[in-house]
């Protein structure tokens, strides 16, 4: 397992979707099957689990609309999740994409589930790393949206001040970039939460019966986002699911606990005899 | 110059260590903090303070619309106006009624306030002044659970169906985005036809007042913030804009809202007022977080970016929860004093910014009814008089007030959508 993986070549492609009303953003790098990345509310950073991920992958990571740089707007062109559903699926055959693994994050993985559930056959497997999309009145998803910018550390990782934290909120240096970046990911939270607010369940629960690839879901312990009983949740209500919780991690497990992350999701992938498998602690895994 | 009394209203028995423990709207807890003497006797004295208002000589009572809100109890502003309008037809009073009003960003249900408007004008006998605030971000998203980034487009379209609703000849279909309605046709239509006098209420958003300026909405700006700090830029701004539309700089179709407190003298107003003044603005606007002014989403990008470079719109806003008395005067937050002291300032800040309509904040916080009636019966009778002949021989007519209470109402402009439709 190489996580050290140095920053891969990006490209972008810019495709004009939904009858010409909207121009998807999508970053491309890597080599290999195709896998389609749908990120998380606060917009795509290329980090390093994707570019662990590039390695034996073609990683495509389209930029949800109005979360590009320069088309604030393109948000207006879709009202309905249904539509932003039907606007990724359009995406994939865009991109000539046969059966890519999907893989999301949070409100990224309820729209991995979601394109999973509306077209069973797209995804060849499916990712969820600490999905949003269910509601249990007893263990409510916290409201990331309203959250004031300086508790959000707290609500997104375990270790607030560790090393993975602290470099995923560092905002840049020049104060012009750095106001940018906030006006961008307030932003990004508006036109994510155009399909989340003011609860984040659009009736996902009615659907994920409908999934049939074979799903991993991802859930750190110690997500205070979304509490980590939702991992339970989504694998009773999708068939052919197993869960891998990991410990001292919150709602970025790619993040926060980068290794133990990727081998989860390597195992998940690639299965192969032991000993090509990457070394995974057995108290990171629980096999439901 | 027309002058209203505004009052909010806020529950006027919290605890002296209120605004270090609880946020004053959303989350706020009601029971460990509200008695039911308490409720009944904010609301109660509220109300009277409206009706002397309205017999002591105001050009119009005025309120606006917050709900879960601690500093302003008013679920509906048009279920509080309503009374005045009886009241004041009952006695002959020739009083606008000025929701400022119902929040058309937050509301599920837009035919239900054209027809309570609609209702308060007939009641009141073609006294109605139909104000129409966007929403704040903690009323419109937490309390109506509308997503940020609709707020703006719902607003829209919703002042569009009332309009229509207000004074389409025929029952028709409404396939709005936001809702939809096989027939539409209120009963009844307001009196003042085709539409009461219409305002939109802003903070400062230059696009809310370019649609006032381009229909001819009046535009009332609510200075929370400190006039002193804000009000050269948010008044120079609209009337630059003005001036980019082509529309005439008529004060009349500015509406500007300051919270005073007069007695006898200035060494009284202090003694009688400060604390009362410290109270409502630090356990009021100040105990409203910032996130909850403007969520993810409610405010354009471009907006942001600005904000983040210039907070200067929100003047004093971000020290109010711990602001003392000598900070609020100093910014313009509140104009204290004697009659004298009091009209001197409001005749000189009008007269720079072009201002047509005052709206007298004139109960705050904590403030107890006995203060609040001096307060209202001394701006009554040694302050309005003065100010009132402000723009009498400016040349411009009143076209955003009604006609019965000497106004000349012109018709509102189509939206640039519906004109090039149309």
């Amino acid at each position: 397992m190489t996580l050290d993986a140095t920053m891969p070549a990006i490209n972008e492609e810019a495709l004009d979707v939904w009858a010409g009303r909207l121009t998807m953003r999508v970053k491309v790098a890597g080599a290999g099957a195709p896998l389609l990345y749908l990120h998380p509310a606060a917009g795509l950073v290329w980090d390093p689990f994707l570019s662990h991920l590039a390695e034996r992958y073609t990683v495509y990571a389209p930029e949800f609309p109005g979360t590009s740089a320069g088309d604030p707007y393109a948000i207006h062109a879709v009202d309905e999740l249904a539509d932003v559903v039907l606007v990724y699926e359009e995406v994939t055959r865009r991109l000539g994409l046969t059966r890519p693994v999907v893989v999301g994050q949070s409100f990224g993985g309820m729209l991995a589930a979601e394109l999973a559930a509306h077209f069973p056959a797209l995804p060849e497997k499916l990712v969820l790393l600490d999905p949003i999309g269910l509601w249990r009145d007893d263990v409510p998803v916290s409201n990331w949206i309203a959250t004031p910018p300086e508790q959000l550390p707290a609500l997104l990782f375990h270790d607030p001040a560790g090393e993975p934290a602290q470099r995923t909120l560092q905002p840049p240096d020049d104060p012009e970039a750095a106001r940018a970046a906030t006006a961008g990911m307030v932003w990004a939270f508006g036109c994510t939460g155009k399909f989340t607010w003011p609860i984040p369940d659009r009736g996902l629960r009615n659907r994920l019966h409908r999934v049939a690839a074979s799903t991993l879901i991802v859930w750190g312990r110690e997500d205070r986002l979304i509490p980590v009983a939702y991992a339970d949740e989504f694998a009773r209500l999708i068939a052919d699911s197993k869960v891998v919780i990991i410990d001292d991690c919150g709602h970025i497990p790619q993040v926060e606990r980068l290794e133990e992350t990727s081998a989860a999701v390597d195992a998940f992938l690639q299965p192969g005899p032991p000993s090509s498998r990457p070394a995974v602690q057995p108290s990171n895994r629980r096999q439901p | 110059m027309k002058i209203t009394l505004f009052e909010q209203a806020p529950y006027r028995y919290l605890p002296p260590d209120f605004d270090l423990h609880y946020e004053s709207v959303c989350s706020t807890p009601y029971f460990p903090l509200v008695t039911g003497d308490g409720v009944y006797s904010s609301i109660r004295d509220f109300m009277d303070e409206l009706a002397l208002g309205a017999r002591a000589g105001f050009d119009g009572i005025a309120v606006t619309e917050h709900g879960q809100s601690s500093y302003d109890m008013m679920p509906n502003p048009d279920l509080v106006a309503s009374a005045p309008a009886h009241l004041t037809e009952t006695e002959g009073l020739e009083v606008a009624i000025f929701p400022m009003g119902r929040s058309l960003g937050k509301s599920r249900e837009p035919t239900r306030v054209a027809e309570e408007y609609a209702m308060i004008d007939v009641m009141s006998g073609g006294r109605l002044v139909a104000g129409f605030p966007v929403g704040l971000s903690y009323d419109a998203n937490v309390n109506a659970g509308v997503p940020p980034m609709q707020t703006r487009p719902r607003f829209d379209e919703n002042l569009e169906l009332v309009l229509r609703a207000w004074s389409e000849r025929e029952p028709f279909a409404w396939n709005g985005k936001y809702s939809q309605y096989p027939q539409v046709n209120i009963w009844p239509r307001p009196l003042q036809q085709p539409a009461p006098p219409v305002w939109l209420t802003g903070v400062g958003n230059p696009r809310t007042m370019q649609t006032c300026l381009e229909r001819g909405f009046g535009f009332n700006y609510l200075s929370w913030f400190g006039a002193k700090l804000t009000g050269k830029r948010i008044f120079d701004r609209f009337w630059d804009i003005a001036d980019q539309v082509g529309v005439e700089r008529n004060p009349h179709r500015m509406g500007f809202l300051q919270t005073v407190a007069v007695a006898e003298t200035d060494e009284r107003a202090e003694r009688e007022y400060a604390e009362h003044l410290e109270y409502g603005f630090r356990k009021g606007l100040g105990s409203i977080p910032p996130e909850k002014l403007g969520l993810p989403g409610s405010i354009d990008i471009r907006g942001v970016q600005a904000l983040l470079k210039d907070p200067g719109d929100f003047g004093l806003y971000y020290q109010m929860r711990t602001v003392t008395f000598r900070e609020l005067v100093d910014a313009g937050v509140v104009v204290v004093g004697s009659p004298a002291t009091v009209r001197e300032q409001l005749i000189e800040f009008c007269r720079d910014y072009r201002i047509g309509n005052l709206h007298a904040m004139l109960a705050f916080g904590s403030l107890p009814r006995d203060l609040t009636m001096k307060n209202i019966r001394l701006f009554a009778e040694e302050v309005a008089p003065h100010l009132r002949g402000l723009w009498t021989d400016s040349g411009f007519q009143h076209h955003w007030w009604p006609e019965r209470l000497g106004g000349v109402p012109r018709p509102v402009q189509p939206s640039q959508e519906e004109a090039t439709v149309r």
